[in-house]
């Protein structure tokens, strides 16, 4: 297992590496990235400052040095928008994104995991058509649909707060969240009711759910122990995988519920050409991806004892 | 070895002089888009302590839905039992509420199957899954649990139990496993041990050391053994009954020595003869069924077996003919030997003649 | 590394009732429909293809999704003669009209006919999905192939390529490739079929390698065919199923990737009616009274055509392959 995880981890680290290298590679040796561009001008002495942050002056080589240290240091420069420290920007959004995604995942976790077993356990009847059409549903409205239904009905009404926010009220953080949450929540609670379901309808087919029931224990944990164990493992992937998009930023949803987190900023920045605050963000983005992704991978070695052995 | 306390409020003791087991005309249906399908179509037998019954037949014969009904594994729907009792030591089984019929599960009757590496669950210990079987029907703390499952690995010749006990299946040999499978079987120390298929899946030198295990463990404990099987020669050598399903009927049944020398039904004296036999020192010639075993939705009228039986006249294919208690002069006890055949006489004048060659 | 499971590969759907009782050693009524003894099987494509049909029909939603599919096609091809007005033509006095028999859907904001907008957007789908469907099937099959057949450094090189694409979030990815690109339709099919290309070449590359320890591969090697004949060959038509059902599914996701990086204006030109953008600029107007057609109209284009294309894809997964089911 030890083992395992190491080379996981190692795996990671490169892709990591090569993700970042790309990164760099498209931002800011195709074309200067801190530029100015369109309608937008840069003053000179911000440029300046930029290009010697990050060592625009030197060998392509030590550039991109330069610029991992930049990254891994929390080093990032200054905003072209409002002049701030882009560290204390994603200092207050990362917080903020994290908390949504953690809300969103609680919440299609809870509802998924729930109706894909009550569909599972009577496949065929009244409940699980009523859940399947849901769920396809569910699958087939993009997300973009769904916040905008939800914004265009709820928002300003009895606890939703109003969408642009009036800076006068202030508005407490879970009133704010839920929302954005919901919105979340609806396309993945679908999915994992959906995954939930095949998984352990074919878990239920197997020889040792037989086995369990003749060993007389009683159906609700042959279903909750032993069929629920077995069928929840690619829940966890999903869910895994899932959870490492929302964390590096939900923009639509973010951008549509005028949410302050990471993906609210990236997509402000990328209308405004504000390239300071687009690189970490992304290069943070996909460290969160790679990251969650070889947890999940590590995990469901864990959950599956068979894998453990490769 | 001391019998564990009994979770059930099921009297064993002073019951009537009722078999141990008994099925008494079981009817298992599926209602299915392709019709009904009749599994199990009015099944009788019973089993005692200490003895091995085998049930003998093809895929499809009804042998496996008999032996899970008693368990209640049966999905229902889409099964429905529309006539039938089991009944233990003479009180209906089928008649307790389910929670009761649970108790019973894994403590009085428990069952091993065929497959088990797919019997077993791969996310859980083998020791894990042996204790829940443990404690599920005993009171006792997980300290005592471990200890009683590393007597039983050790019971059904597992070395090393104490490594063994935290691995997982997919760790184990496939004789492993099934000594494992008997290991769970045997935890609560059950009257009936129902064993579907239990060699099927393995190697064949693997056979006959699990068929000397579970016979080993069957004097011990004086359990009654329900053998499900299509393996006649297993059942030569390990079976004190057997009983011959064809088309969810029994068509034969009998003592061992009654079925294999003295055959009286069409589709036993097929089997046999398809069968190569060791103890003959010439070989007589292989006689094949022909054709398949009927739809279990579309049984043939009359008896089911007449469309590939070489003794069929036209009175086959209209009634079907009842299990009738077959009288031979020559008989020496060995219980009631039953057919249902109306050609019982041919057969036996036929497989004498084989015999004869 | 994991990749997220793809919407339409998990195991559920039709499970008919005598499939439960399998197990229980009843027979399958439908073994005698598909047995191979009853030489019901043809020899050659047409017959596969009848039997692929013949099983698609029996699923109502996949033949409703077709006739969907069919139906946006149609509308896709002929939008020049189907639109009313000009999807262009901008006409600020009548800018937010609601629904009228002169403007189906309303108006803009910028006063263009929505329902020309909307055909148009239809047009706009309909190539972006095909398009990115079709270059991610072809560049996912070759080098798929090519990485489970050579083995070795091609394949390593090939699945950590596939190891760095697949460790950006869709969306981040394809805005980084619109930032590297610029603006364009065209950029945003690259775009897309940069990042859907990888899956389709490891499910052909799964494929590819189980098939080439293959008894009549071997076959085909004793007898002396060429690498390249075996490929074409042998190899993938026999590997193709999957790869093709993964990249059907992905129509419907790339029409609604396109229309994400629309609506959060990028990559799409903002003046060119597209679904996204239109239902963008109707963000102002989410509380207004009277203004709901706005964004409704062009959600609901989305939404029947995802359904749709997925309907279809469920359809194709069941009957091109149903173990996969």
């Amino acid at each position: 297992m030890a083992k395992f995880i190491t080379r996981r981890l190692a795996h990671a680290v490169l892709v990591i590496i090569a993700a970042t290298f790309l990164i760099y590679l498209g931002l800011f040796t195709l074309g200067d990235p801190f530029a100015s561009s369109g309608e937008k001008t840069v003053p000179p002495e911000i440029q300046e400052a930029l290009r010697a942050k990050f060592g625009m002056d030197q060998p392509f080589f030590m550039q991109y040095l330069t610029y991992l240290q930049n990254m891994f240091t929390f080093d990032f420069g200054i905003d072209f928008e409002q002049r701030r420290d882009v560290a204390d920007m994603l200092a207050t959004a990362v917080p903020a994104t994290a908390r949504l995604a953690l809300f969103a995942i609680i919440i299609e976790v809870i509802i998924g995991l729930t109706a894909g077993i009550i569909a599972a356990v009577a496949p065929y009847t009244f409940r699980d058509v009523f859940i399947t059409i849901i769920t396809t549903l569910g699958i087939g409205i993009p997300v973009f649909v769904i916040g905008i239904g939800l914004r265009a009905w709820l928002s300003g009404e009895w606890i939703f707060p109003a969408v642009p926010r009036s800076f006068t009220v202030e508005t407490p953080w879970w009133q704010e969240i839920i929302l954005p949450a919901l919105t979340l929540a609806i396309l993945d609670a679908a999915f994992i009711a959906r995954l939930m379901r095949g998984s352990m309808l074919e878990v239920l087919r197997a020889d040792f759910i037989r086995t369990a029931r003749a060993k007389g224990i009683s159906e609700r944990k042959v279903i909750g122990k032993h069929a629920f164990r077995n069928s929840i493992i690619p829940v966890v992937t999903y869910t895994g995988v899932s959870l490492g998009v929302l964390l590096g930023g939900a923009l639509i949803t973010e951008r549509i519920f005028e949410y302050q987190g990471l993906g609210y900023l990236l997509v402000r920045a990328i209308s405004q050409h504000n390239n300071p605050v687009i690189v970490p963000i992304v290069v943070f983005a996909v460290v969160v991806f790679v990251l969650l992704s070889t947890l999940v991978d590590i995990l469901y070695a864990y959950l599956d004892p068979r894998i453990r052995l490769h | 070895m001391a019998r564990n306390e009994s979770t059930t409020d099921f009297d064993l003791g002073d019951g009537p002089a009722a078999p141990l087991l008994e099925v008494d005309d079981l009817r298992v249906h599926f209602t299915t888009d392709g019709g009904l399908v009749k599994a199990v179509d009015g099944v009788s037998w019973y089993v005692d302590e200490g003895e091995t019954l085998a049930i003998v037949g093809e895929s499809g014969s009804g042998k496996s839905v008999s032996a899970m009904s008693i368990l209640g594994l049966v999905p229902s729907p889409p099964a429905v039992f529309p006539s039938g009792d089991i009944r233990l030591r003479g009180r209906s089984i089928l008649a307790l509420p389910e929670k009761q019929q649970r108790k019973l599960r894994g403590s009085e009757i428990a069952m091993i199957f065929q497959d088990p590496l797919t019997a077993l669950n791969p996310v859980f210990k083998v020791g894990d899954q042996i204790a829940e079987m443990v404690t599920n029907h005993q009171h006792v703390s997980k300290t005592v649990a471990r200890r009683k499952v590393l007597d039983l690995l050790g019971e059904v010749g597992i070395p090393n139990p104490g490594v063994r006990i935290n691995q997982y299946p997919h760790e184990f040999s496939g004789g492993m496993r099934q000594r494992a499978m008997i290991a769970m079987a045997l935890a609560n120390d059950p009257k009936v041990l129902l064993a579907d298929e239990p060699t099927t899946a393995l190697d064949v030198t693997i056979q006959a050391q699990i068929m000397l295990l579970l016979e080993k463990l069957q004097e011990e404990r004086n359990t009654a053994i329900v053998l499900i099987t299509h393996d006649l020669g297993l059942v030569a050598s390990h079976a004190d009954r057997i009983n011959v399903m064809y088309a969810g009927r029994i068509v034969e049944s009998g003592s061992c020595d009654d079925v294999f020398y003295r055959p009286q039904h069409a589709y036993t004296y097929g089997l046999l003869s398809s069968l190569a036999r060791m103890d003959r020192s010439r070989q007589e010639r292989l006689l094949p069924i022909t054709g398949m075993p009927p739809s279990l939705s579309n049984v043939p009228p009359g008896c089911p077996f007449h469309p590939r039986c070489r003794f069929a006249t036209e009175a086959c294919s209209e009634a079907l003919p009842p299990l009738d208690t077959v009288v031979l002069p020559e008989t020496d006890g060995g219980g009631l030997h039953r057919a249902a055949c109306i050609h019982s006489d041919q057969v036996q004048i036929a497989f004498e003649e084989r015999l004869a060659q | 590394m994991t990749t997220p499971p793809q919407s339409g590969r998990e195991p559920d759907t039709h499970v008919p009732a005598e499939a439960l009782m399998t197990r229980f050693e009843a027979p399958d009524p439908d073994s005698t429909e598909t047995g191979p003894k009853n030489g019901r099987r043809k020899n050659g494509s047409t017959g596969q293809f009848k039997e692929i049909w013949r099983r698609y029909k029996r699923n109502k939603l996949a033949v409703v999704g077709l006739a969907l599919v069919i139906f946006l096609m149609v509308l896709a091809i002929l939008q020049p003669w189907i639109t009313p007005f000009d999807p262009m033509e901008q006409n600020p006095i009548n800018s937010r009209n609601p629904p009228s028999a002169r403007h189906w859907f309303g108006t803009d904001i910028l006063g263009r006919d929505m329902f020309s907008g909307i055909v148009y957007g239809t047009r706009l789908a309909m190539i972006v999905g095909w398009s990115v469907m079709i270059l991610s099937l072809v560049v996912g099959l070759a080098l798929g192939a090519i990485a489970g057949f050579r083995g070795k450094a091609t394949d390593s090189i090939i699945m950590r390529i596939t190891d760095i694409v697949l460790a950006f979030p869709a969306l981040i990815g394809a805005i980084l490739v619109v930032q590297i690109f610029g603006n364009g339709i065209p950029q945003v099919i690259i775009a897309l079929v940069i990042l859907s290309w990888p899956t389709a070449a490891r499910l052909m590359r799964g494929s590819t390698l189980s098939l080439r320890e293959s008894e009549y591969v071997e076959a085909a090697r004793s007898i002396g065919a060429s690498d390249t004949r075996i490929v074409t060959r042998h190899i993938l038509p026999n590997a193709i199923g999957p790869t093709l059902i993964y990249s059907f599914s992905h129509i419907g996701v790339a029409i609604v990737a396109m229309a994400s990086l629309a609506f959060l204006g990028i990559g799409v030109p903002a003046d060119i009616p597209e679904w996204g953008t239109m239902i963008a600029k109707a963000v102002p107007s989410l509380n207004v009274e009277g203004e709901a057609h706005m964004w409704m109209f062009p959600s609901l284009a989305i939404v029947i055509t995802t359904l749709a294309f997925a309907f279809v894809a469920d359809g194709l997964r069941d009957s091109i392959d149903p173990k996969l089911r």
